[in-house]
This record gives structure tokens, sequence and C-alpha cells, in this order.
């Protein structure tokens, strides 16, 4: 199978929302408890996503005002889909077994929610994606149907 | 705010819990992969050189923005590249758990050092060196 060109700028928007959504919520439910809301939402923003990149919402924002207004510039890099959507999808789980402990006991949700915004930021700043691994790990382990690359052979 | 505060010390916990254990297990890894012989049967075949060993597969991103520059610095020097998905038996050998995984080989087939992870060119090019003047398993870098 031919490798494709995945956009990384709209990677790294969709993780920077990843991050800016938590944090607000994190740090603002202190004083507005409310805002706690955020992180079921963007579960199911990331949910969405991963199912139909259309509905991506961070993506779409850069694909529609961020890449056409050129704040921010396009990175294609050869690479395929598949394991950033499973890496997406794995955040937007996290995110909904977060939110289901918010209410009952609030430092669990708050703390699950806040691994998924360091995992992303460390996406973002380090390019190490562990739902990319978790990926490789289950293809490995023929659990998911992870295609071989190109070949192997001198390089 | 006192929820924010546990949050934010279980948080941490968990990343400090998650470091150590990766760090272990690569050290761990690394430990029962170095001075494997990569021939699949009998002894070893003698090369011209030491090469290196790279793992790879079409879910590791890092391999194609960071790892493959990086090799393509190197110069005259034997890289095979092997899927790590296809090559299961050779990758499980290595005890390849991570996306890239470079393994730097003695000219006599086995080897020497192994890098979990991102290895950048100057660290391939010690490793590299050592492979060239050192004898076989006298030396294990992190």
């Amino acid at each position: 199978m031919a490798t494709q060109f995945v956009d990384h700028s709209a990677l790294r928007v969709n993780q920077t929302g990843i991050v800016a959504t938590v944090l607000v919520a994190f740090i603002g439910s202190a004083f507005y408890r409310p805002l706690l809301v955020l992180i079921p939402l963007l579960a199911v923003v990331l949910l969405l996503g991963t199912f139909a990149p259309q509905l991506a919402l961070f993506k779409q924002i850069y694909f529609k005002v961020l890449k056409p207004r050129g704040i921010v510039r396009p990175r294609p890099v050869q690479d395929r889909p598949e394991p950033h959507n499973f890496a997406q999808g794995l955040g937007g789980v996290f995110l909904v077994v977060s939110s289901v402990f918010l209410l009952p006991v609030p430092v669990l949700g708050l703390a699950i929610a806040l691994l998924v915004a360091v995992l992303a930021f460390v996406n973002l700043a380090f390019g190490y994606c562990l739902g990319c691994q978790i990926y490789f790990q289950l293809g490995r382990a023929g659990l998911i149907k992870a295609t071989p690359s190109s070949g192997s052979g001198t390089v | 705010m006192a929820a924010q505060l546990w949050a934010l010390v279980a948080a941490g916990a968990v990343v400090l819990a998650a470091a150590g254990l990766e760090l272990w297990r690569s050290r761990h890894a690394r430990a029962r992969a170095v001075g494997v012989p990569v021939a699949l049967a009998g002894e070893p075949q003698p090369q011209a050189a030491p090469y290196i060993l790279y793992f790879t597969g079409e879910s590791c991103t890092v391999c194609r923005t960071h790892q493959e520059p990086a090799l393509a610095k190197l110069v005259g020097v034997r890289i095979d590249k092997v899927d790590a998905i296809a090559e299961r038996e050779l990758s499980d050998r290595f005890h390849v758990y991570t996306l890239p995984t470079t393994v730097v080989m003695s000219s006599e087939g086995r080897s020497l050092h192994v890098n979990y992870g991102y290895a950048p060119t100057r660290k391939l090019e010690r490793q590299l060196a050592d492979a060239r003047g050192v004898p076989l398993g006298a030396t294990v870098t992190a």
C-alpha cells in the first residue's frame, strides 16, 4: 500500500486544542465549576473526529480558517493517518472515563484528563506519540490490522 | 482548588512512574538484545564492516521525520531496513518494543549497541566507531 501524506500542522493544531481545552477546564473549574463540562465535550469532539474526520473540530479550524489565512503553514509529511486517528480515539476514550469520574471522584477525573493533556503536549513538543506506539504493539500482537511498511532491505 | 491540586499530584505520580517503567524496560530489553547474532540459524555471517539494523514500520512517524534523516547523514554505512511487523522473528530477537529501534552490528554479525527510540547521528557515529575499534561486547551505552 502506498504511503500517504499527512499534514502534521493539522495534527499539531489538534494537539494544541486538546491541551488548551483541558487546561481551561482544569484551571477554570477551580473558580467556576461548570467549566468541567469542557472535558466531556472534548471527549465527544475527539471521538467524532476519529470516526468522521470532517467532524474533527480542531482539524477543521485548521483546514477552514488557519491554513487558508496563512496563520499556520501546512507541513505535509509522508505518513499514515491511522496511528494518529487511533491515538486521538484513545484520547477520546480516556476523556470519556475521565468524564464518568468527574462528579463522583473529581480528583481521579481531573487526573485522567490532565494525563491526556500531558500526552498531547509530549506529542506536540517532542513528537512522541504514545497512542501510535500502542497501535504498533497491537499490530505486532495481531489485534489490529497494521499494514507492513513498503518493505525491508538495504537503505 | 483542592481537587485540582490532588489531581496534579496524582497525574505527576503517574508520569514519573511511567518514565521509570520506560527506563527499566529499555535497560532490560537492551541487556538482552546486546550480543545477539543477526543470522537466523548457525554462525553469524562476518561482514566487511559494522552496519546498522533499522527497525521501522508504517505507524512510525518519528522514523520518517527524525530517524531516517539522521541515518542518511551516516556516510558509507550499510543500513538494513527491517519492517518490525513483517519481520516479527527478527524484531523479537532484538526485543524491539518501540519504533524506531536501531541496532549497531559488529562486523562479526552480533549486536553491539541497541537504541530504543530516536537515535541522533552523533550517537550512531560514536557507536559505529566503537564497533570498529573495540572488541565485541566491551561496551554498552544507554
